[in-house]
């Protein structure tokens, strides 16, 4: 103890208590019991947060206050015989200024479950991240996969609990399970549900357009990635807020294949020289 | 949101040694919505004397048709060309006349002086207020990053060629960085004795 | 109301085809004091005759020569106060084209547009024509410009002219007088003589006035240059 006396450390202080006493700890779980559990985040400071968050998210004469989030965003996905196709752009947008033209927009939750983000680009990623661990807490809990629809779920559950109060997002989630390929969307106002053919985010209208007239149960695997592909590329023509790279994934019964990263720019010249070349074929 | 950036665009006005450039993007957007790439925002009001008008397309149509009549009007009458600064004065006096109720176009002038060819390029807000630099002048919805792009790649007394591609890249870069605008871009390199138009090959997204 | 019995214009045509009114205006300006305008390599002059009744008239207080913008003046022959109200109506005119385009009204321009105005006079109603012609001259791209404006509304590039009292022989005389390549020095001693030719009385500073337009802008010559000129004439 003669060191701890010459370095001026009272003899009578218990070098165990700064650890239990350390408030640290403490301070975080009294803030939110977000590092204990990642389902809670931090209540605006007042009461009834759901109700009264909506008052200062709007002036003094009623317009709304708005906070730029990331928005704009074309993707699908479409169930068929193979399986599962999704596609989605990259590019984030802040008001009309582009942030990132190489977003992932689709979520690698496990090797059976992808998600794909459209709407507050940190919504999507967070809450994405959590069910990612959800699941594989499911896993281990269980010595099974989860299945789709019990992944949707959860974060139906989960983003459910915010309802009202900004939470902003539109996703699909794509897997395999004991029932074959599954497609959910959800969404942050409680939206919940299977489907064959999906298309979210702002350019959706126009992904719809091609991915309808071109959509049928029976197409092969090549036919699906082109359709998905083709699907994005009009949207990211027409969509301001869609763009840059497109990504197409398909969720086989073996698991997700990433298919193709391809820019905008190089498929509207190759769509463009293939169309020349049709019209000098008729004519 | 802004009138001025209801339909989209951007423009670009440099000079050059002995000639000027003037280029623009091609989009003609409602909101997120792109309607065409092949929408003109740069106007000829003569030989060597270039408007462009980035803002709201409906103004744009109407402030070039307004300026064409006041302009033909000026050459008859005075009999003789109208030099880029009086036809600045003319377009600064046109938006003033609407303090209260502007045009929502923020034009730019690129030219050459009739008699001495001297390079001229000059911008305005939407009432008219004119700016004369010695170098670069740009408008529309990425106006900051045109200007962070002319920042860095301007340098005075280029040659045609050498313009072109500054002009080029600050545009089509700084269209890169803003969803609405691109979707194609034209280019007006202007010398004493001829005047060059080429289309760029940019992004369509 | 009584004035609507004049809302026509007063400036009719008579059965032979001819605007009595203006022949009137145009008698009265023949009337009217001499003036003389000559253009020189390097400049243009104008000049006119100030005469004054009494003795106890103030020259030099009210004046003929008038600065419409620094680059333009006009003198005129004929009525006094229909050529105040040119004056004010010219600078205005000359004002409005800088607010406009920011760029000071070319001579041509200020002419046209004030013969515009005595157009007007001659067809609209409830006013008569301008008793007065006008000599304008000013100085741009590096050339000088002289106009004469007639109450019609016509108007006339000249290189040298007279007008108002004798202009007849003010015009005889300049044209045996002049010639191209002018000084403008030479040109205001030449002005001086013509209004000499007929002047009634003797000739002083006191009842001529001068104005010159080069490339510095138009003035008004002082009375002390006007005498030095006066000097070297026998």
């Amino acid at each position: 103890m003669a060191l701890a006396e010459v370095c001026g450390v009272n003899s009578y202080l218990d070098f165990n208590l700064p650890r239990n006493n350390d408030n640290f700890q403490g301070e975080i779980e009294a803030y939110s019991k977000n590092f204990s559990n990642n389902l809670n985040l931090a209540m605006p400071p007042f009461a009834n947060p759901a109700e009264n968050l909506s008052r200062f998210s709007t002036d003094e004469n009623g317009r709304k206050l708005k906070i730029n989030f990331d928005h704009g965003t074309t993707t699908l996905g479409f169930r068929y015989k193979g399986g599962v196709v999704l596609a989605v752009d990259s590019r984030a947008t802040g008001g009309q200024f582009i942030g990132s033209q190489s977003m992932k927009k689709i979520v690698e939750i496990n090797d059976y479950l992808l998600g794909t983000l459209a709407g507050g680009a940190a919504d999507c990623v967070y809450w994405d991240r959590v069910l990612a661990k959800q699941c594989r807490m499911y896993e281990l809990r269980n010595r099974e996969r989860i299945s789709v629809a019990a992944a949707s779920k959860l974060m139906s559950n989960m983003v459910y609990n915010y309802k009202g109060m900004g939470l902003s997002m539109g996703m699909m989630i794509a897997g395999w399970d004991k029932r074959g390929p599954g497609l959910y969307y959800v969404d942050s106002e409680g939206t919940r549900t299977a489907g064959q053919v999906f298309s979210v985010g702002s350019g959706s209208v126009y992904a719809f357009g091609v991915l309808d007239s071109g959509y049928h149960w029976d197409l092969t695997d090549e036919e699906a990635y082109e359709l998905g592909r083709r699907s994005i590329y009009h949207a990211t023509h027409r969509d301001a807020y869609s763009g840059g790279i497109i990504r197409v994934y398909h969720m086989k019964s073996t698991g997700w294949v990433h298919i193709s990263d391809e820019d905008c720019k190089d498929l509207h010249y190759k769509y463009q020289e293939d169309k020349e070349k049709l019209r000098n074929v008729r004519q | 949101m802004s009138i001025l950036a209801y339909n989209g665009g951007a423009i670009i006005a440099m000079k050059g040694k002995n000639c000027v450039a003037i280029a623009a993007d091609r989009r003609f957007g409602v909101q997120a919505q792109t309607i065409s790439c092949d929408f003109d925002k740069i106007f000829e009001m003569g030989p060597h004397l270039y408007l462009g008008l980035p803002g709201l397309a409906t103004d744009t149509i109407t402030v070039m048709e307004r300026l064409r009549f006041r302009l033909n009007l000026y050459e008859l009458k005075e009999d003789r060309k109208i030099h880029p600064k009086t036809f600045s004065s003319m377009i600064s006096n046109l938006l003033y006349e609407k303090r209260f109720g502007p045009y929502f176009v923020e034009p730019i002038v690129a030219g050459l002086d009739p008699v001495t060819f001297e390079p001229f390029v000059c911008n305005m807000d939407l009432i008219g207020c004119p700016n004369e630099p010695e170098d670069f002048v740009v408008g529309g919805t990425c106006t900051e990053q045109l200007y962070g792009m002319c920042e860095v790649l301007y340098e005075p007394n280029l040659e045609p060629d050498d313009l072109f591609e500054t002009v080029s890249q600050a545009l089509v870069n700084a269209c890169d960085r803003d969803a609405i605008s691109g979707w194609g871009a034209i280019v007006y390199i202007i010398e004493k004795d001829k005047v060059t138009i080429r289309h760029l090959k940019t992004r369509m997204d | 109301m009584a004035s609507e019995r004049y809302s026509f214009s007063l400036t009719t045509f008579s059965p032979s085809g001819k605007l009595v009114q203006i022949e009137y205006a145009l008698a009265a300006v023949s009337a009217g004091a001499p003036s003389v305008g000559i253009k020189a390599s390097n400049g243009v002059v104008l000049a006119t005759e100030n005469k004054h009744k009494s003795i106890l008239y103030d020259e030099h207080s009210v004046n003929k020569v008038e600065m419409v913008t620094k680059h333009i003046g006009m003198i005129y022959s004929g009525m006094g106060p229909d050529y105040r109200l040119l004056v004010k109506q010219a600078r205005k005119i000359a004002q409005q084209y800088l607010l406009v385009y920011q760029e000071p009204i070319p001579t041509a321009q200020l002419v046209q547009r004030v013969a515009m105005l005595m157009q007007e006079y001659t067809q609209s109603g409830g006013v008569r024509p301008f008793g007065v012609s006008l000599l304008i001259c000013g100085w741009d791209n590096d050339k000088p410009y002289l106009f004469q404006c007639d109450p019609s509304g016509a108007y006339y590039a000249w290189k040298a002219t007279a007008m108002g009292k004798n202009h007849i022989n003010g015009k005889t005389f300049l044209e045996k007088r002049y010639s191209e390549d002018l000084e403008l020095d030479d040109a205001v001693h030449t002005a001086i003589l013509t209004l000499k030719e007929g002047f009634e009385g003797q000739m002083t500073a006191d009842n001529i006035e001068v104005g010159i337009c080069d490339a510095n802008g138009f003035r008004r010559l002082h009375p002390s240059n006007v005498k030095d000129y006066l000097a070297n004439i026998p």
